[in-house]
């Protein structure tokens, strides 16, 4: 039996693992710029789709027709690209395909911010303030200002099919809001093809905890705990971590029981993860579900030992959850980074089109890598910047802490830029140490963008004395 | 005993001299390491030697100018402004000295003169002394020079460039070093410039005494080289007959055709009842014990043959173009033409070109001259455009007479007088738009560049940009000892390289292994720092050369495609030949299929035609550029 992979890169790696794990086959798809990835050898079969780039990822035709020639009976779409696509879903299932998620009504449901909000706030899941799509023209705006009089600003001006922090805008003032309505419904319908925008009130510096949820065809919904996704740039998440650190495991129980009852609300099937905003008082707001495997399950796979894309795809295939609530054990702490090519200090400037020359990863003891390129690989321009992403395991946070330093001291990737040295800096940075933090982490810690660049002096001096050595006289010295 | 410190008014400069008893000693450095180490003394030992030749009480080193500037970028990768920046770190109290060609500055033909007010205010904020000098000792050549030098107020050390011959008179320097004078006034220290090491002990004398007569208020700099190994004896006598400073070298480093050792000097005038003004003599040999060790690493750059050039007398070679063209001459095969060309020819061209001074850029049009006359078996037959320039009088009027009428005629054709009437002289160089230049360097290496990058990409603008990337890509690497920087043959496996970088951290670079890999790459292991580091090498392309197979890039496949020429776009299987020959296809036919990694990729025909041959079968490894097959296009 085969399962076509519907993605690239790190995710598709992880994916085809777990396909093969569960004696499938995997079948890779890729765009001509990927010729490179290591996720096309890793599989048990590949099939370009075209040139793209990216173009070829989103298309639900070429998917379909692939996965057909293929003979494959599943897909899996990852996360990006197709994944939260209702549409795609609906087409493998008009395919007699299995999709590898939930059903193309939740997908729909819950991707529509508003409609997401209706079914939780029927549920009495706690809310964000926030606005019903706002009517067009000036009573759209009448109606924004009067939530504003109630409420105060700040308030964030969201686009109601945006997401990944796409489309969304912070406004200040009432002038403000009059300015910016019109323009974020321009953005959205050039961005998303639906200019509806809506209002949610602010929550000032809140920490982002989310819920992993399973949800199986029979009807059983478990959660397996929390992660801590507040350290991110500009809504980008950077570093995740299971479980949160709030030291208060009645309000940490009670989250999760709330995670549980919004996604059975939603009917929801397969994995998902149920995002929450806590306040400064610890007052928490339902944020959205996200339908689809995250970048950050790797923490939560760390903590509880259960492999959420194995049971992925056994709910799919129709298969009973075979573990209860009770069954899942939260042991010890986990930490993520995500290791860009990017360059931290030039606002964060992907590095694509350079070569990886030295690429050498970490290992032992609570290391976990998902990564998908090696030495000489080049890394395409016209794709997402992840490299790899360290997962460090520990029994306390300050072992797991230790861990991660350790990890990334030891980890050289030498071509690019990564965001490996500004992790380092984190990783000794005292209220991360303390496990304080809040989303506002990256803008309050400036001091964490000081480092020495990959490219040392030595570094640079080493390359000649590479030069000299292997050209057996220095070149550069006629 | 009188030092004078870096810092010191130049009116006090030439105030202390003109009251000295003793002598003053320059440390020529630089033109040691160009006449007898083809200018490749790193700053790395400049850098060893530093302190104590700042304790020996030298007049000055002379330590940039001349061709330094334009190896240290091209072949020593150092940035010549940082270099004296980092030495005067290491010897805050000795004067820094340079050479000048005047209006061609640092290189072989005039710049404009923005240019050269530019260069010349960059350099004067380190360097303290200019010796100044024009190969025609034609005096407007270094007007520019002169009046930048004074505004900065640095020493101006104008020269008289020295040579042997019926013309070359006492009179004749004499009245050169009143137009020199006039122009500069009388605080100046004043050249005389015998950069071969020509004439006799007394001849030197002589003049000296001439000069000193007329202008007794004007100190004398003797220059010499130690080429025939008489140089001691001409600096006594120069020193005997009034100069006041005199041109030396660490004796750990003195060779053949630069400036004899300064302690041979020194003990020499003791006997002679002279003292060197403010010297340490220990710190003099201090110096060449501390550098004495690194000799060895530049044997490679010395003369190819070895011992003193009595000969010099008769060729004239400056010291600093003996390494050179002896170089040159065995590399184009010709050293045993070499007696020919510089006992016979060199002197007759010399003659015949107007016994001017055999200096840059004069000596080396002097020297391709000779070379092509005898190598080409034809006198004149093969003129540079050095050669037309300097008959057209570009570079300044001929000093004692002009070449004769056939030289013209062989060397600028039948019309050369109207030539001569027409374009001949002098030209004013017209300025250059130094905004633009900086605009131009700008784009080629994407950031702002600082006044001195843009002065050194003025004298040298290719090698100059080259340098830069050099810098950006390896660092400072002047901080790599010559044993490094040099190195012939690669390191050893587990060889331990320390240095300090250029920001003053310490550092240990140990060398791994260098396994070749399955791509032909080869892997360079370094421990830098306790950290392994890779450095990856694809394998060179030697064309045409057996077992060696160049791969061919995709642009290049691309083209021969549609030459009908089809080749493996990558390295791969032949899975299938779709097409037998004498078949007729059209662009977009698949005429092959391949695999690589699990991947078939269909080859397709880039033009129509008829296939008129198959290079390869089913099963075949390819590797980029592989023939598959060809394809004869209809016309």
């Amino acid at each position: 039996m085969k399962i076509l992979v519907a993605n690239r890169g790190e995710i598709a790696i992880r994916l085809i693992r777990a396909i093969q794990e569960l004696g499938y086959e995997a079948v890779a798809v890729y765009e001509t710029p990927d010729e490179m990835s290591r996720h096309i050898r890793i599989a048990d079969e590949a099939i370009l789709l075209g040139d793209g780039p990216r173009c070829d990822y989103l298309n639900i035709e070429k998917m379909i027709r692939a996965a057909k020639k293929s003979d494959a009976c599943a897909i899996h779409p990852g996360y990006g690209f197709l994944a939260e696509n209702p549409f795609f879903a609906k087409a493998c299932v008009a395919a007699g395909i299995v999709f590898i998620g939930p059903t193309t009504e939740v997908i729909a449901n819950l991707g529509n911010k508003v409609i997401a909000r209706k079914i939780m706030a029927e549920a009495g899941i706690p809310m964000v303030p926030g606005t019903q799509n706002l009517k067009q023209g000036k009573e759209g705006i009448a109606d924004a200002l009067a939530f504003a009089a109630e409420y105060g600003y700040p308030i964030m001006l969201k686009a109601t099919s945006g997401g990944g922090g796409r489309g969304i805008r912070r406004i200040e003032t009432d002038a403000q809001m009059r300015e910016q309505i019109p323009v974020a419904r321009a953005e959205a319908l050039a961005a998303f093809n639906d200019d509806s925008v809506y209002l949610e009130k602010v929550i000032i510096n809140p920490k982002h905890v989310e819920v992993q949820i399973l949800a199986d065809s029979q009807g059983k919904t478990v959660h397996l705990g929390t992660r801590d996704c507040s350290i991110q740039r500009r809504n980008q998440k950077l570093i995740e971590i299971a479980p949160s650190m709030i030291k208060n495991q009645p309000l940490l129980d009670e989250i999760c029981q709330t995670a549980v009852r919004a996604a059975k609300a939603a009917n929801y099937l397969n994995a998902g993860t149920v995002e929450f905003l806590i306040d400064q008082e610890y007052k928490y707001y339902f944020m959205e579900i996200n339908t689809r495997v995250q970048v950050e399950h790797t923490v939560t796979e760390m903590i509880t030992g259960i492999d959420i894309v194995r049971n992925q795809i056994n709910i799919a295939f129709g298969k009973p959850l075979s573990f209860s609530q009770e069954d899942v054990q939260i042991r010890g702490h986990a930490i993520e980074v995500r290791i860009n090519a990017e360059d931290p200090k030039n606002d964060f400037m992907p590095e694509g089109g350079k070569k990886v020359s030295v690429y050498r990863s970490t290992g032992g003891f609570g290391v976990r890598l998902d990564g998908f390129v090696y030495q000489g690989y080049i890394i395409p321009e016209v794709y997402d910047s992840l490299l790899v992403k360290l997962t460090v395991h520990g029994f306390t946070w300050e072992e797991t802490v230790g861990r991660l330093r350790r990890c990334l001291k030891n980890f050289a990737i030498r071509g690019p830029k990564t965001t490996i040295p500004f992790y380092e800096n984190i990783a000794r940075e005292k209220d991360f140490v303390n496990g304080d933090f809040d989303t506002s982490y990256i803008e309050t810690h400036p001091h964490i963008f000081f480092y020495d660049d990959d490219s040392s002096e030595v570094g640079k001096l080493a390359g000649l004395i590479a030069e000299i050595h292997y050209a057996k006289e220095n070149p550069f010295a006629g | 005993m009188t030092r004078i410190i870096q810092g010191t008014p130049v009116k006090e400069i030439v105030e202390t001299l003109r009251q000295s008893k003793g002598y003053y000693i320059t440390n020529t450095a630089r033109d040691l390491s160009q006449s007898d180490f083809k200018n490749r003394i790193l700053l790395h030992t400049d850098l060893m030697a530093g302190e104590k030749r700042d304790q020996a009480g030298y007049f000055s080193l002379e330590i940039t100018g001349g061709a330094s500037i334009h190896v240290d970028i091209l072949r020593k990768q150092v940035d010549p402004f940082l270099k004296l920046k980092k030495l005067r770190e290491s010897m805050p109290q000795t004067m820094f000295q340079t050479l000048c060609r005047g209006v061609n500055l640092f290189g072989y033909r005039p710049y404009p003169q923005n240019v050269i007010r530019f260069t010349v205010r960059e350099f004067a904020k380190y360097v303290d002394v200019w010796r100044t000098f024009d190969f025609l000792n034609y005096v407007p050549n270094m007007h520019a020079v002169f009046e930048e030098v004074g505004k900065a107020g640095k020493l101006n050390e104008p020269c008289l460039c020295f040579s042997t011959g019926p013309e070359h008179t006492n009179g004749y320097y004499v009245e050169k070093a009143g137009e020199l004078i006039e122009v500069t006034g009388k605080d100046i220290t004043l050249c005389i410039k015998n950069h071969g090491g020509l004439g006799t002990p007394r001849r030197i004398g002589e003049l000296v005494d001439a000069l000193k007569q007329k202008y007794p208020e004007v100190p004398l700099h003797y220059h010499g080289h130690n080429t025939d190994g008489n140089d001691v004896g001409r600096i006594v006598e120069a020193v005997k007959n009034g100069a006041s400073i005199i041109d030396g070298a660490d004796f750990a480093f003195t060779g053949y055709y630069g400036p004899p050792p300064i302690l041979t000097v020194v003990q020499t005038l003791k006997e002679y009842g002279f003292q060197a003004e403010g010297l340490d003599e220990d710190a003099v040999i201090e110096t060449s014990e501390v550098i004495r060790d690194q000799r060895k690493y530049y044997e490679q750059f010395e003369s190819q043959i070895k011992g003193f050039q009595p000969t010099v007398q008769i060729h004239k070679l400056p010291g600093g173009a003996m390494g050179s063209s002896l170089e040159q001459a065995a590399k184009g095969g010709f050293l045993d033409r070499m007696p020919e060309i510089l006992h016979k020819e060199l002197p007759r061209v010399q003659k015949e070109l107007g016994n001017y001074w055999s200096v840059t850029p004069g000596s080396q049009i002097l020297w391709t001259t000779a070379v092509s006359n005898v190598l080409d078996g034809e006198r004149y037959g093969h003129p540079s455009g050095d050669l037309r320039n300097l008959l057209l009088g570009k570079y300044g009027p001929f000093p004692f007479y002009r070449p004769e009428e056939w030289i013209y005629e062989k060397v600028l054709g039948d019309d050369w007088r109207t030539m001569l009437e027409e374009e001949g002289g002098v030209e004013e160089i017209a300025d250059i738009d130094l905004a633009h230049e900086r605009y131009s360097l700008a784009e080629q290496i994407g950031i702002e560049p600082t006044d001195e990058q843009l002065i050194l990409y003025l004298q040298h603008p290719n090698d100059a940009v080259e340098f830069f990337k050099f810098e950006e890509k390896y660092g400072q690497a002047y901080v790599l000892p010559p044993s490094v920087f040099f190195r012939k043959g690669g390191f050893e496996i587990g060889e331990n390289l320390a240095f300090r970088d250029h920001h003053g951290k310490e550092h240990m670079v140990e060398i791994g292994p260098s396994p070749i890999n399955d791509t032909g790459e080869t892997s360079v292991y370094l421990i830098v720092d306790h950290h392994q580091s890779i450095f990856n090498f694809k394998p060179k392309k030697v064309m045409g050369q057996a077992g060696e197979f160049a791969d061919l890039g995709k642009e290049e496949i691309l083209d021969l495609a549609k030459a009908g020429d089809v080749r493996s776009p990558f390295s791969g299987k032949i899975v299938e030949i779709s097409v037998a020959e004498g078949q007729e296809v059209i662009a977009g036919d698949r005429v092959a299929i391949m695999e690589a990694m699990k991947m078939q990729t269909p080859i397709l025909s880039e033009i129509e035609g008829i296939v008129t041959g198959i290079h390869a079968k089913k099963g075949d490894a390819l590797r980029p550029g592989g023939r598959i097959l060809k394809i004869d296009p209809n016309e």
